[in-house]
């Protein structure tokens, strides 16, 4: 059972659990966006976001160490890990499920990464329904999504239904007046036929959809679980100091397997496209049991040339 | 915190080739008090695996060790890219920060017993050097032993020292793809002087390392000798950025190359998708 919220009530909420926190939520500045909510009558639930929430889990540019030439015994200082507390609302199931999927990358009992952790022990997750599904591209519907969030709103007209997915989100309902109701499943117009892609790997039906590629990676920097990155190192014009930088890539780009001497190891186009559709609908789920890719449709969405991988496995005979 | 790197102190530093050089490190200052406490003062490190090597300012790059000790680390340094063209230009005394031992390296344990061919190419010689050092030391261990050595030219060959001894106690085939009709030692191709050995399969255990298309032909000359591929292992290269299997970039079918790798069993990866 869950607990009942008016809607006029929902920024009185949403400031009091923000409160010493900062709020991230969609906003309308020209694109919708998740931002962090200056006013909150920015915030914007018509449609999802194009871009992912990751970026506050681990930014596109994040430092990691100031250097300085000049001191040999020191030359790298690292960079102190700050990070707000946070709440963030009005993200989308497959939002929160590629936060599921990251902390097998970035927070696994192997390794951890210092920012996106403590990102991750310092976000609030407040979800909301996709009744209807916010675009024709999303096919979450096919991608067996966890019910993961600590609160999840769902939109009764007047009212918000709100059910809690862990003992933090219980406690920031405690005071709302039950309700009985039962979330429905999200319903999606496209599906994702899902197959065996190992006996498809040489598959003709790849170079169509792949043909029509530019590398521009617009398709991982949208993917919510995309974070592959590069490292740099970038100094001022005194050739003293400087900064090491990690910098989201992408495995679309033609240097991404560059080694020393020259060698590519995917020089082509169609292994680059192949290699992001199997890492996310195969290759992860060899490792972990479940599939990368969370259906939010995204990198189709954002694709200059709306190129659709759903077609080319739909298709496979 | 992510890529965390630790100064060792360069101990000697030695030109093998043109643009190629040989750097040995060992644990310096405050590095090797703090280890001292733990009571593990000693480097722990395997033949085939590697250290993410840094120079402030350049960045860092993945290099195999081409050692055997518990005292000091050896990396075969060609000036190649940004992060080496920085490190060739240090010297004794000075410091080369590190991040490592990364991945998986050769089982020089499970081949207990057996004869070894070790066929390097070129700059693939440096993880086999820390092979045939570790050999070196446990060599009661291992039956036969045969290196199979290639370089492109005279001029590109390193490690001189090591093979001049490796001559008097392995059985040596050293190679040149090209030379000057003046020059006295044997060309051809090293994948070609494999085939030609004649060497039988039984109780063999292979190692190669080299470029992508001479591990290819390599693997072809063993199949015709007979061998199976789970008895060869080959060390892939690939560009590993993070050593941690984070940043993605030396995957290949899933398949980290820094973590799993880079050394595998050659019947587990042949059928990896690019």
């Amino acid at each position: 059972m869950g607990k009942v919220l008016e809607k006029k009530r929902l920024k009185e909420f949403l400031k009091k659990v923000s409160k010493g926190k900062d709020l991230i939520a969609p906003v309308k500045k020209g694109t919708l966006r998740f931002e962090i909510v200056e006013d909150l009558n920015d915030i914007c639930l018509e449609g999802r976001p194009l871009f992912p929430i990751k970026k506050f889990f681990s930014p596109a540019k994040q430092d990691l160490m100031k250097l300085n030439l000049a001191d040999k015994k020191k030359p790298f200082e690292e960079e102190k890990i700050r990070i707000k507390p946070r709440v963030i609302f009005g993200a989308r199931l497959c939002d929160f499920n590629g936060l599921l999927r990251l902390d097998k990358l970035f927070n696994s009992k192997e390794y951890q990464e210092d920012y996106y952790k403590a990102a991750r022990e310092n976000t609030l997750l407040l979800g909301i329904n996709c009744i209807p599904a916010p675009s024709k591209y999303c096919f979450c519907e096919s991608m067996s999504l966890e019910k993961y969030y600590d609160l999840f709103f769902h939109d009764l007209g007047d009212k918000y239904y709100i059910e809690a997915g862990s003992p933090k989100g219980e406690a920031l309902i405690m005071n709302l007046e039950d309700y009985d109701f039962s979330i429905p499943d999200i319903k999606c117009d496209k599906k994702l036929d899902k197959k065996d892609l190992a006996q498809y790997y040489d598959n003709p039906a790849w170079s169509t959809e792949n043909d029509k590629c530019l590398s521009c990676g617009k398709c991982t920097a949208h993917c919510t679980t995309c974070l592959c990155f590069d490292v740099f190192d970038e100094l001022e014009a005194n050739a003293k100091i400087g900064k090491r930088f990690k910098e989201w890539d992408s495995c679309q780009f033609l240097n991404f397997t560059l080694v020393a001497g020259g060698g590519i190891f995917r020089k082509d186009r169609l292994p680059r496209f192949k290699h992001r559709i199997y890492h996310k609908l195969q290759y992860f789920r060899e490792k972990f049991g479940f599939d990368m890719c969370t259906g939010c449709g995204r990198c189709i969405e954002a694709c200059p040339r709306l190129i659709d991988f759903t077609e080319v496995i739909n298709n496979f005979k | 915190m992510l890529l965390t790197t630790t100064p060792y102190k360069i101990t000697q530093k030695e030109k093998l080739a043109p643009e190629t050089y040989l750097f040995r490190v060992e644990k310096s200052g405050k590095n090797k008090k703090k280890t001292d406490k733990k009571n593990n003062e000693k480097l722990n490190y395997e033949p085939g695996q590697f250290y993410e090597v840094s120079v402030a300012g350049f960045g860092e790059a993945p290099i195999s060790v081409c050692s055997y000790s518990d005292e000091f680390i050896e990396f075969n340094i060609r000036d190649v890219g940004e992060v080496t063209h920085a490190v060739v230009n240090l010297n004794e005394g000075d410091e080369l920060w590190l991040r490592g031992p990364y991945g998986t390296h050769y089982p020089m344990k499970e081949m207990l017993g057996k004869s070894l061919v070790i066929i390097g190419g070129g700059t693939g010689m440096a993880p086999l050097r820390g092979v045939i050092k570790y050999v070196e030391k446990h060599r009661a261990d291992y039956d036969r032993v045969h290196l199979f050595i290639g370089f492109r030219s005279p001029d590109a060959i390193i490690f001189k020292k090591d093979i001049e001894l490796w001559n008097r106690i392995f059985d040596l085939h050293l190679t040149v793809d090209k030379a000057d009709a003046d020059y006295k030692g044997k060309v051809g191709l090293v994948t070609k002087i494999v085939e030609e050995s004649g060497l039988s399969a039984d109780n063999q255990e292979a190692i190669i390392c080299g470029p992508p298309a001479m591990i290819k032909f390599t693997v072809m000359a063993l199949e015709k000798l007979g061998f199976s591929h789970s008895q060869i292992f080959i060390s892939h290269e690939r560009r590993m950025k993070c050593g941690v299997g984070m940043c993605g970039h030396c995957m290949i079918s899933g398949i980290y190359v820094c973590k799993d790798g880079p050394v595998f069993r050659y019947d587990q990866i042949k059928n990896l998708h690019e």
